[in-house]
């Protein structure tokens, strides 16, 4: 059945199309279905909530898209990004409260110091991966019981809170305020109106869409036309061929899992501007395996060599969409988990059944 | 002359050096004896047992898996959906009449039948359909979760009977000072006479299952053959393996050992929970690697991943008696799980057959 089904989509191109990018063609059908099922699905104020709220998800899927691509797997990542919140703002919280620094220069100082802790997780992993060949797998969970206790023991088992208001107004702020016949305003509300009265304006493009976008155009262009991407390519398709080819492969790839760490640390940082407080991960929330869904779901393979970053973005916004959908057409939010699940089998049982389509 | 004896001495120390583990355990309960007030007791050793029932099932279970070179990431919550499904039957048989026992009985039994669909699910799809065994059992994971999350968001599984807690909380062998021993139940004795309690039920129950599961893999044909399938996959199907239906069975086995601790939860806490084994992902695998298994199969035996589990449940009990938050459990075990592949590969196992 499989061979005659292959035979019809080789013939037709259209089919091939939609063979290929199923995810992507998943996610249209979702939209049209939920947009009929849940009311106020299909509007801009929710695009954007989804959007905002997935950029978290996003960031660590492209981390696991890189790491995946070489061959590798990091199951760190969901607490180096706790690690990270949980840094940062212990120190905003320390500098903001003592009184002598000013909101900014602290929010700047907690930002830098994060980030650059949130490399060390994996130079660690890398250099243990490469250099003493500990597999991935035990390597980055090990790194995943470490991270996550250094956290909590920066933070106690509480999340960090008493920070400046400035981070949630640059977290969950918008480019544009609009109110018909009132005007617009730009990265805040006009002057003299009060935050009570921010449900009457129509604020669009919210801040993370644009940071996102950065990061994401930057992590595209670094993956698709660089040498440091070709490599990674290079190293999970064949890495004896890479090593013979003259790729130096230890170091690529401890580069590779720093490079994912510190985009975890982003997160982790990013997460601190959302909520406003430094939060530690929490054993449920999975962020690690979420991400390696949503990269399996985009078409790369655990083998490596194989994936792209759009199509993870596209994975990541599959699983978003449905878990909002559900939740605004008023079904239990636990299907989500049991939706991944069967998403994912789909995903992987899809390309074991037309191999030569990808 | 010199030169062998040069090179017994390495042999000695590669010896040894293979131990590490057992070294290890032994240093840690002289520091924790030494440091931790009231950690040398009878009481503090069988409540290492006790609370570490799960990390022993949940490492046996993963064990198995890793020896065929797969990994099962669904035990934790296969484990949280039996203590929501054996609670929830137990409640319900013993409100429709049924006595006590019967019900406790006929609601693990079911339960443990339930517990098997993952592993199945599984099996099947890793061996018959190729999925990497890492999405299939996260997918597992996530069904899991999310059935049993719905199962308990209708109605929290509550009013257990009584026995339920006795059992999960009492002992196999009561010795009563000054004469007498009682199995099962608490000797009814006079105000100060002081009654020693040995071998927790869970903790009896969980060694028979270990025990058998020990047997079955170092001495059944079942257990050479999935030490075969771990060592070359191929050669295990040119020597007429049925290889597929042996992965299935793996993963039954597998998930059939989490609802088992799902289960013992249960009689231990009274109360189901979603998330009661979410944080035994770490300590189950590292447990099997600290006791020398190799993730890319082949290798590992019961017995030493018990041993790494005994390493985890210590170090768990001796930072809570010394009054250390768990935080630092956490970072411990991460650093053992690391070090662990190190040291091995720094003691490597001899190629030849002594």
């Amino acid at each position: 059945m499989t061979s005659s089904l292959n035979q019809m989509i080789e013939e037709s191109r259209l089919l091939k199309v939609i063979a290929r990018n199923w995810a992507f063609c998943f996610l249209i059908s979702f939209i049209v279905l939920f947009s009929f099922t849940g009311r106020g699905f299909f509007s801009i104020v929710n695009f954007q909530n989804i959007i905002h709220l997935s950029v978290i998800a996003i960031l660590m899927a492209s981390a696991e898209t890189f790491v995946i691509i070489s061959g590798g797997i990091d199951l760190s990542i969901g607490f180096v990004m706790g690690l990270s919140s949980v840094t940062a703002g212990k120190i905003i919280q320390i500098m903001f409260n003592s009184g002598n620094f000013s909101p900014a220069f602290s929010i700047f100082i907690g930002v830098s110091i994060a980030l650059v802790v949130s490399i060390l997780p994996g130079l660690l992993s890398g250099i243990v991966i490469s250099k003493y060949r500990v597999p991935p797998f035990i390597a980055t969970l090990g790194m995943w019981g470490i991270t996550n206790g250094i956290a909590l023991k920066i933070c106690k088992g509480f999340p960090v809170a008493m920070l400046p208001d400035s981070l949630t107004k640059i977290g969950n702020g918008y480019i544009l305020y609009f109110k018909r016949g009132d005007g617009f305003s730009f990265f805040g509300l006009p002057y003299g109106v009060g935050n009570d009265k921010i449900r009457e304006y129509l604020r669009l493009i919210p801040n993370s869409f644009i940071f996102l976008i950065i990061i994401l155009l930057v992590l595209w262009h670094l993956l698709k036309n660089t040498k440091f991407g070709q490599h990674t390519y290079a190293i999970g398709g064949n890495e004896d061929a890479a090593v013979r080819s003259g790729i130096d492969v230890k170091k690529h790839i401890v580069k590779i899992y720093v490079l994912s760490s510190f985009i975890a640390g982003i997160a982790g940082v990013f997460n601190v501007f959302q909520t406003g407080i430094g939060n530690f991960t929490t054993f449920g929330a999975m962020y690690e395996l979420f991400a390696v869904a949503a990269v399996v779901i985009g078409g790369a393979s655990l083998m490596g060599g194989k994936g792209r970053l759009i199509a993870s973005v596209i994975g990541v916004f599959l699983i978003a969409v449905l878990e909002n959908g559900l939740l605004i057409s008023g079904i239990e939010p636990f299907y989500r988990y049991i939706a991944v699940g069967l998403l994912l089998i789909l995903a992987v049982v899809i390309d074991e059944l037309f191999p030569d389509l990808f | 002359m010199q030169s062998l004896a040069k090179r017994d001495r390495i042999d000695m120390l590669l010896k040894i050096g293979r131990q590490w583990a057992l070294i290890f355990l032994v240093a840690e309960l002289v520091f924790f004896s030494l440091m931790a007030r009231g950690f040398l007791s009878l009481n503090a050793f069988q409540i290492i047992f006790f609370f570490g029932t799960a990390i022993f099932l949940m490492a046996t279970a993963e064990l198995f898996v890793i020896i065929t070179g797969g990994i099962d990431l669904s035990a934790g919550y296969v484990m949280g959906l039996a203590t929501i499904v054996s609670a929830k039957l137990i409640a319900a048989f013993y409100q429709s009449g049924m006595d006590s026992l019967s019900s406790i009985i006929l609601g693990i039994i079911i339960t443990l039948v339930i517990g098997l669909i993952p592993g199945l699910i599984n099996g099947f799809l890793i061996s018959h359909l190729k999925v990497p065994p890492f999405i299939a059992t996260f997918s597992m994971l996530g069904i899991c979760h999310g059935v049993s999350e719905l199962l308990i968001s209708e109605k929290a599984a509550k009013n257990l009977p009584l026995l339920a807690n006795e059992i999960g909380n009492g002992n196999f062998i009561y010795f009563v000072n000054g004469g007498g021993i009682s199995f099962f139940s608490r000797p009814e004795v006079p105000r100060g006479v002081k009654v020693y309690e040995f071998l927790p039920n869970v903790v009896f129950i969980s060694f028979v299952f270990i025990a058998v599961f020990a047997f079955i893999l170092a001495r059944t044909k079942f257990g050479q053959h999935t030490y075969a399938i771990g060592g070359n996959k191929d050669a295990a199907i040119r020597s007429g393996i049925n290889v597929n239906r042996h992965i299935v069975k793996i993963y039954m086995l597998s998930s059939f050992l989490a609802s088992l601790a799902g289960v013992l939860y249960v009689l231990k806490y009274v109360t189901g929970k979603a998330d009661a084994g979410a944080s035994l992902l770490l300590d189950s695998i590292a447990a099997v690697v600290i006791g020398g298994a190799s993730l890319y199969g082949g290798k590992g035996t019961v017995w030493r991943t018990i041993l790494g589990a005994l390493i985890i449940a210590v170090l768990e009990t001796g930072l809570r008696i010394m009054g250390i938050p768990t935080f630092d459990k956490y970072i411990i075990v991460g650093v053992i799980l690391i070090s662990a592949v190190l040291i091995d590969q720094f003691f490597p196992e001899p190629t030849y057959e002594e």
